[in-house]
């Protein structure tokens, strides 16, 4: 029974701090912020060089072979530093779904050049269906048999990082079944292929940027299918199980710096002439934060282990770590906001910037609605959950 | 990282398991029967686990004293009876007590053949213990004690307690108290039960008039009470961690299944989105606090002592079971409230920590009392704030040089 983290484990967080830290202050966040293209890409060369770019991919095809609670350290960092840039929608969700579902060939194409920093990918799950779970059951982009491929049109929102995406894997409907989860198929598609068209969002998180993906009689080969005709959701599953860990530790980075600089502010600031952090107002509202923290690092490691572990409750532990860590965000974030009082109100200051980033990842790869829902129907279907034990 | 249990463990979980199996008792009625329930456990190695060997203890770790307590939830086994005494006082006596006292008072303790009690709070000595007025006057090689005590849990079977009172009331309130062994079937003493909220008894109020404590019933040096009672740790850490989850999960499990035959609109309140989303967000908070415990428990394995942080824990798991009380009857409606006459495919068949049969009625109403015992919420908050985020402490009037209580 061991919950700490490895020595190596240390020093790659470390090293993942150093980077964001010297490469991308607030400074550099809010630059990209205004930019059109929203990241640097000089910095992601630099994140190619320290490995972290690969850090999940095998070592054959250039990458570090690291495990998922690896993957949600160096998140956890990126929600910290509230870096900008396609590396949650690169690494964590194309990566992810790539290693579980492509072929040799694909993985050969894709995977040394994601290591490398000369692809940048993103998965497109989102539909306007809202489902109960979050998941794909709501696919209503299709995709025809046309000639030897198949021919997409419909439309996917949220599309992280779109924009730069030079891939794009996008879940389409090949087969309508009663099981809403059978019948999808997964594409890799190419950016300049024909009748793709991507319109930017603007949302509250500006470091974050994500498009409207329409395609129209998009035509392509049977080998840009990742996985199998018609059972897409078996890649889906584990990809978006990792995405919500991923999520979760996206959020957590976000929450311990919001609460790292409410305590400092409470400290220092003075009314009544006392520090606030005197006041049991202010002071309590800090115990919660740290409680809500703690327990979302428990969630989030946990459950990253398990996912490495193959722990028969991993799919339970992934929901449960994405349904608490966004409303613990949220409370965290929220009540930063609120120790700084107006200060904390103003754009200047940085703290929106992690309270919106929070935010970002609340609402998306199934929010804490969407995942009880989850926990519930698997540990109703399942017995070798513990829950049920 | 590596949260898997060892083959050890695996293998030790197995043997406990089969253990209460074979030896799970059917349902304790006596207080004679009980005892003997706790002896059974005592001779098969799952009473005082922590405790040094030289002490009649095991010297066992935490993992694996985490595992006989939650397999004993599991089993929904009735507890050990002797829990104050095997927490707190024996470690207390063991640090700090004089070889007499070692030697007259120990072993006596794991295999509760004597039975104690902690007598701490007073009516206006609630969170802040350390004002408490109980006296005890030296007279003639001993101790005469006067006043009150209230929330003494196990004091009606009590045969000895520690008792904290003011042996010197011209000091700063912290400095005038001492820690004494008080035999509760001395003469001046008195137990009455409190009747809660819950309409049972678990607590008592204990009245001293004019009780003679012998001088040599004194632990450590007088003065020194409210140091004792402050820096005493028990030797029992973590054993609770897992077995509160297992519990909590059991609940929620009959939960579910009742669920399944409450008639709603036309189906069962399992159908209903609103209760699913409850029953959601208590298997979420539940699983998290089975993370943070397995946190814990590895720090305990590593010879970590949790700090501060234990006011975490305990801030969490209180505040959430409140919370899932008032789901549970948001779920159930009136039949929630019922503490007779619910139909038998609703009823929640468990037992409270005290031996008796508890609803969820009763464990409604009791949710009330996790958030106030052993440290409130808002204490716990406090030690949060100053000791762990090192928030400055709040001035308090009585640590302005002011005089005793």
């Amino acid at each position: 029974m061991d919950f700490d983290f490895t020595q190596e484990q240390v020093m790659l967080r470390n090293l993942a701090r150093e980077v964001l830290s010297q490469e991308c202050p607030t400074r550099v966040v809010r630059q990209m912020m205004d930019d059109p293209v929203g990241f640097s890409e000089p910095l992601w060369q630099k994140l190619a060089e320290t490995g972290l770019l690969g850090i999940t991919i095998d070592e054959s095809r250039g990458g570090q072979a690291l495990g998922m609670v690896d993957q949600a350290l160096v998140l956890e960092e990126m929600g910290r530093a509230v870096y900008p840039g396609p590396y949650f929608a690169t690494v964590l969700l194309a990566a992810s779904l790539i290693r579980a579902g492509g072929d040799r060939a694909q993985m050969d194409a894709y995977l040394p050049a994601i290591a490398s920093g000369k692809l940048k990918a993103t998965l497109a799950t989102s539909e306007d269906t809202r489902t109960a779970t979050g998941g794909p059951e709501g696919t209503a982009l299709h995709a025809r048999p046309l000639g030897g491929g198949y021919a997409l049109s419909g439309t996917k929102r949220f599309v992280p990082f779109a924009h730069v995406a030079d891939l794009l894997l996008v879940g389409a409907r090949t087969t309508d079944s009663s099981d809403r989860r059978r019948g999808i198929t997964l594409f890799a598609i190419e950016r300049d292929t024909p009748g793709l068209k991507l319109t930017s969002n603007v949302s509250i998180d500006r470091t974050n940027k994500f498009s409207t993906l329409t395609l129209e009689e998009v035509r392509v080969d049977r080998d840009a299918i990742v996985g199998r005709v018609d059972e897409g959701w078996e890649v889906l599953r584990p990809t978006l199980q990792r995405a919500a860990v991923g999520a979760s530790a996206e959020m957590l980075g976000a929450a311990r710096k919001c609460l790292e600089m409410s305590v400092e502010y409470a400290r220092v600031r003075e009314q009544f002439g006392q520090p606030i952090g005197m006041f049991q107002a202010v002071k309590h509202a800090c115990a919660e934060m740290l409680l809500e923290v703690e327990n979302s690092h428990s969630a989030t490691y946990y459950a990253a282990w398990a996912l490495d572990a193959d722990a028969p409750d991993a799919g339970v532990a992934a929901s449960v770590a994405k349904a608490y860590v966004s409303g613990a965000a949220r409370e965290v974030c929220g009540s930063a906001i609120q120790v700084h009082g107006g200060i904390g109100f103003t754009w200047e200051f940085d703290l929106h910037l992690y309270f919106k980033r929070a935010k970002h990842f609340e609402a998306l790869y199934g929010d804490a609605e969407q995942r009880r829902e989850l926990v519930l129907r698997e540990v109703l279907a399942s017995t070798a959950v513990p829950v049920l034990a | 990282m590596d949260l898997h249990e060892t083959r050890e463990d695996q293998a030790f979980r197995a043997r406990v398991r089969a253990w209460f199996e074979e030896n799970k008792p059917d349902k304790l009625e006596t207080l004679e029967q009980r005892k003997a329930w706790h002896r059974k456990l005592y001779e098969a190695g799952f009473v005082g686990m922590g405790w040094p060997k030289e002490y009649g203890g095991q010297g066992a770790r935490p993992m694996e004293q985490a595992i006989v307590a939650e397999e004993m939830a599991r089993a929904n086994a009735p507890g050990t009876i002797n829990g104050l005494g095997i927490g707190i006082v024996g470690p207390t006596l063991i640090a700090h007590g004089s070889e007499a006292q070692k030697h007259r008072y120990i072993r006596k303790i794991l295999t509760a053949e004597e039975i104690w009690c902690q007598l701490y709070s007073e009516p206006n000595s609630g969170s802040d213990l350390a004002s408490l007025r109980t006296a005890a006057v030296r007279q003639n090689g001993h101790y005469v004690v006067n006043g009150q005590k209230v929330w003494t849990s196990q004091a009606h079977i009590a045969d000895y307690a520690v008792l904290l009172a003011r042996t010197n009331p011209e000091v700063p309130k912290h400095q005038g108290i001492s820690y004494f062994i008080l035999d509760m079937h001395g003469s001046g003493v008195e137990v009455r039960p409190l009747k809660q909220i819950t309409g049972s008894s678990e607590f008592n109020e204990v009245f001293f008039t004019n009780v003679a404590v012998p001088a040599e019933n004194l632990i450590g040096a007088e003065g020194q009470g409210w140091e004792l009672a402050q820096t005493t740790l028990g030797f029992e850490r973590g054993g609770n961690v897992l077995a509160r989850v297992t519990r909590h999960k059991a609940n929620l499990n009959r939960l579910i299944e009742v669920c399944q035959t409450l008639p709603r609109d036309g189906g069962t309140a399992l159908d209903d989105p609103l209760v699913r989303q409850k029953l959601g967000r208590m298997l979420v908070e539940v699983e998290v606090l089975r993370y943070a415990g397995l946190r814990i428990l590895s720090k305990l394995e590593k010879g970590q002592r949790p700090g501060p942080e234990s006011s975490v824990d305990k801030l969490y798991y209180s505040e959430m079971d409140k919370r899932h009380q008032e789901m549970v009857q948001e779920i159930l409606g009136p039949y929630g409230q019922l503490e007779e006459g619910l139909p038998p495919e609703l009823e929640l068949d468990s037992e409270s920590l005290q031996g008796h049969e508890a609803g969820w009625a009763y464990n409604f109403l009791w949710s009330r009392a996790g958030t106030i015992y052993a440290g409130s919420s808002e204490i716990q908050k406090n030690i949060i704030g100053e000791r762990v985020l090192k928030l400055p402490r709040e001035p308090r009037a009585d640590r302005m040089g002011g005089k005793g209580a």
